[in-house]
């Protein structure tokens, strides 16, 4: 039972870090219009950053957690307007061409890191690394519970963004309906660049923690756009709300494959739930996707 | 003069033929070093034509090719080894059937729905079948698998040119002469008007995906047998399909002789990468730059390059002959 219950625990703390860049992954879907490939590429660049801030500047690692956000932001905010104008242009397929250029992009970073980095993987050292945390007949390491705690930080200022200020008002009108909300005087072009860039910087924060967590290398990118994909197909495309959930679920059915079945199975078994979704729900288990 | 024929159709054909010839004559006038990276290089184009006849044209993106391809070379490492030891054409069929029943159990819920779902699920597919591959006894987990070795490399070459030629062919009678072609054009072109002529479009993506699974499966298996080792990471990697899809992209989605010439051109840079620098990681960079900057500038391919400007000469000429001043053409 303590077993059951622990893994639960660490299940829920997991997908909630996970939550915070699948929340963002499918605000710029639901802007964009594009499947970002990209993703777990900038959730690994948020480790490194995380690494070098702690060995080269010998820093805590959670320092990098705004650093992150200013960074990849400003990565984010130019390449947004690229990605938006092939979306929008006038070649004879405007969606696989975006697509293309995501996975280019993913492809470009995945092999930019392993020449400059290398097989080799880096963890993001903080002072909590290493204690754990007892809570009745569980123990948790003290890592992922601030880890959790700094994750629904930036998704609760994400939600309060979104929902309570004027320019978050644009983005959901934008996400419901582009051309209505193009009448009404938002400049779609300028926002999804906007969008782009809050999106890169979340996911690197959300990076960061990630490394602190487990460890980062090059490779392990894929891993974190599956998870983006699984969450995505789970909450249905661009679903935001959605999203808080299945990232709970996919943390909860990685904990629990990982420990009661072996961790080489887990990836195995989020395949097979998300094929099932597909089969049986196509636009998401909450039926909210486009 | 009157030897180079002036009908472009005709002049077409023989180059065809003098293709075939020097195809043909290959394996006698190089040496085994070159016979191999000839004998990649059919692969390729061949692969680049499976991913292109339903990436350019169906329209929908396959991001998990590699699987096919992985499947065809297990399924053959595996019926060649210890327990079977099955002849090498007997697996060439196996490796198809269990490939076009993968295809149609991830094809038939996804192809229903919007291209990004399966691009995901496809990418997927290939990523898990990396883990199985990996987790699981019988397919030799992280180590791998090998095969019984088959020293010939003219066997080779002339399997690799063989399945390239019927690809190719099939391509042709299927997708540029027939009435299947049409279809499976209007589906990618509007599919809800192609659904409103009364085409069964999910049955017609279905066919042009099986069709495109099972051609690389057989592409696997040969590779399988000539590299006689096999490991997850060599067949399903995701590098495979990356190049796949910068090749028909380089080339031209969608058109017939696009994948040869991008594939070709790209596993020459891919030799010549490897020659001087010998670093894969290196290369995964140059791909992905080579996507991105092939979406941003060259969006037709290379092919598309020749079909613009022989229009632009045309255009201009017409402009001329109306006498049109403005030159805008949408």
């Amino acid at each position: 039972m303590d077993l059951f219950l622990q893994t639960l625990l660490n299940g829920l703390l997991i997908g909630g870090v996970i939550a915070t860049f699948t929340i963002a992954f499918q605000l710029a879907f639901g802007v964009l219009h594009v499947i970002d490939f990209a993703v777990g590429g900038w959730v690994v660049l948020g480790g490194y950053l995380g690494y070098y801030v702690t060995a080269w500047l010998g820093l805590d690692g959670f320092i990098a957690i705004p650093l992150a956000f200013v960074l990849f932001g400003a990565v984010g905010y130019l390449i947004g307007p690229v990605l938006y104008n092939v979306r929008n242009s006038r070649t004879a397929r405007p969606e696989l061409m975006a697509l293309a250029l995501s996975f280019g992009l993913f492809t470009l970073l995945r092999g930019g890191m392993l020449t400059a980095w290398g097989f080799n993987t880096r963890n993001v050292t903080t002072t909590l690394s290493g204690e754990s945390l007892a809570i009745g007949p569980v123990t948790v390491p003290l890592i992922r519970v601030v880890a959790a705690v700094f994750a629904a930080a930036i998704a609760g200022g994400l939600f309060l963004f979104l929902y309570r200020s004027r320019y978050g008002l644009a983005i959901r009108a934008t996400a419901e309906n582009r051309h209505n909300a193009a009448l009404m005087g938002v400049n779609i072009g300028r926002l999804s660049a906007n969008v782009y860039g809050l999106y890169a910087g979340i996911t690197a924060m959300a990076g960061v923690l990630m490394g602190a967590i487990y460890s980062v290398n090059p490779e392990v990118g894929l891993r974190y756009t599956l998870f983006a994909f699984f969450v995505a197909v789970l909450a249905g495309l661009g679903s935001v709300e959605g999203a808080l959930v299945a990232a709970l679920l996919l943390g909860v059915i990685e904990a629990f494959v990982s420990t009661y079945v072996g961790a080489s199975y887990s990836l195995l078994a989020i395949f097979t739930t998300l094929f099932l979704v597909l089969l049986i729900s196509p636009r998401g288990i909450l039926r909210r996707g486009l | 003069m009157a030897l180079i024929p002036t009908n472009p159709q005709w002049r077409g054909l023989v180059l065809l033929a003098i293709i075939i010839v020097v195809l043909g004559v290959l394996p006698w006038t190089v040496n085994n070093y070159w016979l191999r990276i000839a004998t990649g290089a059919l692969m390729w184009a061949g692969l680049a034509c499976s991913w292109n006849m339903l990436g350019g044209y169906a329209g929908y993106i396959n991001f998990g090719q590699s699987a096919f391809f992985g499947l065809g070379a297990y399924v053959t490492a595996f019926l060649m080894g210890d327990p079977f030891g099955l002849p090498f054409s007997a697996t060439i069929p196996a490796g198809m059937v269990v490939t076009a029943l993968c295809a149609v159990i991830i094809g038939a819920p996804t192809l229903r729905l919007r291209g990004a779902y399966f691009a995901i699920a496809t990418w997927a597919f290939a990523e898990v079948l990396i883990q199985f591959a990996s987790a699981m006894d019988f397919t030799g987990g992280i180590g791998g698998i090998g095969l019984p070795p088959y020293l010939n490399e003219r066997f080779f070459y002339f399997a690799m040119f063989g399945t390239a030629a019927l690809s190719y062919f099939l391509t042709w009678a299927l997708f540029e002469r027939s009435r299947f072609g049409l279809k499976v054009k209007a589906l990618r072109d509007h599919e809800p008007a192609a659904e409103a002529m009364g085409i069964n479009t999910a049955l017609v993506k279905l066919q042009t995906f099986v069709l495109s699974a099972v051609t690389a499966s057989v592409f696997g298996a040969i590779f399988a047998y000539w590299v006689t080792f096999i490991n997850p990471k060599s067949v399903f990697g995701g590098d495979i399909t990356d190049q796949m899809v910068v090749m028909v992209l380089l080339g031209g989605l969608g058109t017939l002789w696009g994948p040869a010439i991008g594939g070709v051109a790209l596993f020459v840079v891919n030799r010549l990468i490897w020659m001087y620098w010998g670093d894969t990681a290196f290369y995964i960079a140059i791909l992905g730059t080579a996507i991105v900057l092939v979406v941003l500038f060259l969006p037709n391919g290379i092919a598309g390059l020749f079909a613009r400007r022989k229009n632009d000469a045309l255009d201009k000429v017409l402009d001329k002959l109306v006498g049109s001043g403005e030159g805008g053409h949408p």
